[in-house]
């Protein structure tokens, strides 16, 4: 069988198709016209509060650091979170920066390029918030007491304890690397529990540089 | 810019005459057929959000294949990643009459089950192909040339031509 022979049945089927489809107006005024949310526009919200999340934050550990100037044991680790925050906001701010050049009545590989590119950049953020995390709460655990109650950490715990935990942190980011990308699909059931740990393993940023791939297959192919 | 009630109607109005385009792209790229309300409600959304940005010195088909492929493929690859993850459907935006167009010829079930093998680029291609677009507008909607357009077409006749021959 070939193709053309059943483009006229495809195409005699679509003149059926026409005739009796129609449009459910009740629904369309009611949810989709009045509310038009879209995907790209719920993760343009989304990129927004993380923004907005992310500059008190960064106002606040810099009003941190000036105040404990003197004293290099609160300035460290309050420096090494506001450099957090603000790679976190410097994605954040590419992203949106890309999502606004966003325009989806582009070309589909044009458009379908742009979006895996911004959606390796999502990618990326993730995986800088997972990895950090196990390193990055003894500097907030320090700063936070300081900050917020006036409470020295270095004078209530041990230092071989904080420093114990430091070092336990960067073990802990090969060995969480090792285990999602060996049993990412076994483990719970939860939709997003196997999302963290595929983008913990780096296996959806495999995915999407792999689609750019064959994007860029699919555009030069042929041409 | 403001919307007023006129270019509402004026979507709606094209909307209407190219709902099929909607309902083709919807069906052929949701693995799952409870998915395909979310995913129609998802491209309507985006063409109405995007209507102002619509340059009138295209064919509105070619801008909503562009909307509705783009919108499609986005989905179907969040869909493929979360695949265990089945969304209740919901009132469909487009329904069809009792006297629906399904159709009883079987080389043409046998066609759509062998698209729904194809990525989802091919996947594209074909549709735009066997709705009878021309090579320069189906290279317009994807963004490649024309003699790309026309290899690739000739490699997916060879394909379907084998795997028709496999069904058989």
């Amino acid at each position: 069988m070939e193709l053309d022979d059943l483009k006229q049945s495809w195409q005699e089927a679509d003149r059926k198709l026409d005739a009796g489809l129609r449009l459910n107006t009740v629904r369309l005024y009611v949810t989709t016209l009045k509310k038009a949310e879209t995907s790209l526009r719920r993760l343009s919200w989304f990129l927004w509060l993380d923004l907005l999340i992310d500059i008190p934050l960064v106002v606040l550990l810099g009003s941190f650091i000036a105040d404990h100037i003197a004293e290099p044991r609160f300035v460290l680790p309050a420096v090494l979170l506001d450099l957090f925050v603000i790679a976190l906001m410097g994605l954040g701010i590419r992203q949106l920066v890309a999502l606004g050049e966003t325009d989806p009545g582009e070309p589909v590989v044009t458009l379908q390029k742009r979006m895996e590119s911004l959606r390796i950049e999502r990618l990326r953020a993730v995986k800088l918030t997972l990895l950090a995390s196990p390193l990055i709460w003894i500097p907030m655990l320090i700063v936070g007491l300081k900050g917020f109650l006036g409470v020295d950490a270095y004078a209530i715990f041990d230092h071989t304890w904080l420093a114990a935990n430091v070092i336990l942190g960067l073990a802990v980011i090969p060995l969480a690397v090792w285990i999602s990308r060996r049993y990412a699909d076994r483990m719970g059931r939860s939709p997003l529990v196997q999302r963290i740990m595929r983008d913990l393993a780096g296996a959806n940023l495999n995915a999407a540089q792999n689609f750019l791939g064959t994007l860029a297959r699919f555009e030069e192919e042929g041409a | 810019m403001t919307t007023t009630p006129t270019r509402q109607d004026q979507f709606l109005k094209l909307l209407d005459e190219h709902k099929k385009i909607v309902y083709k792209v919807a069906s052929s790229y949701c693995r799952n057929p409870a998915d395909r309300p979310d995913l129609e409600q998802e491209i309507v959304a985006q063409l109405w959000r995007s209507f102002d940005r619509y340059d009138e010195a295209y064919r509105f088909s070619t801008w909503m294949y562009r909307i509705a492929l783009n919108v499609a493929i986005s989905f179907y690859r969040t869909e493929t990643r979360r695949s265990r993850d089945t969304v209740a459907a919901g009132d469909s935006l487009l329904e069809i009459a009792a006297e629906g167009p399904e159709e009883p010829d079987e080389n043409l079930q046998v066609l759509r089950e062998l698209i729904a093998k194809l990525d989802e680029l091919d996947r594209a291609l074909v549709i735009l192909y066997l709705d009878g677009n021309r090579y320069d507008t189906i290279a317009e909607i994807l963004g490649i040339s024309e003699t790309n357009v026309g290899t690739k077409i000739g490699r997916i006749k060879q394909k379907l031509r084998r795997d028709f021959a496999r069904t058989a």
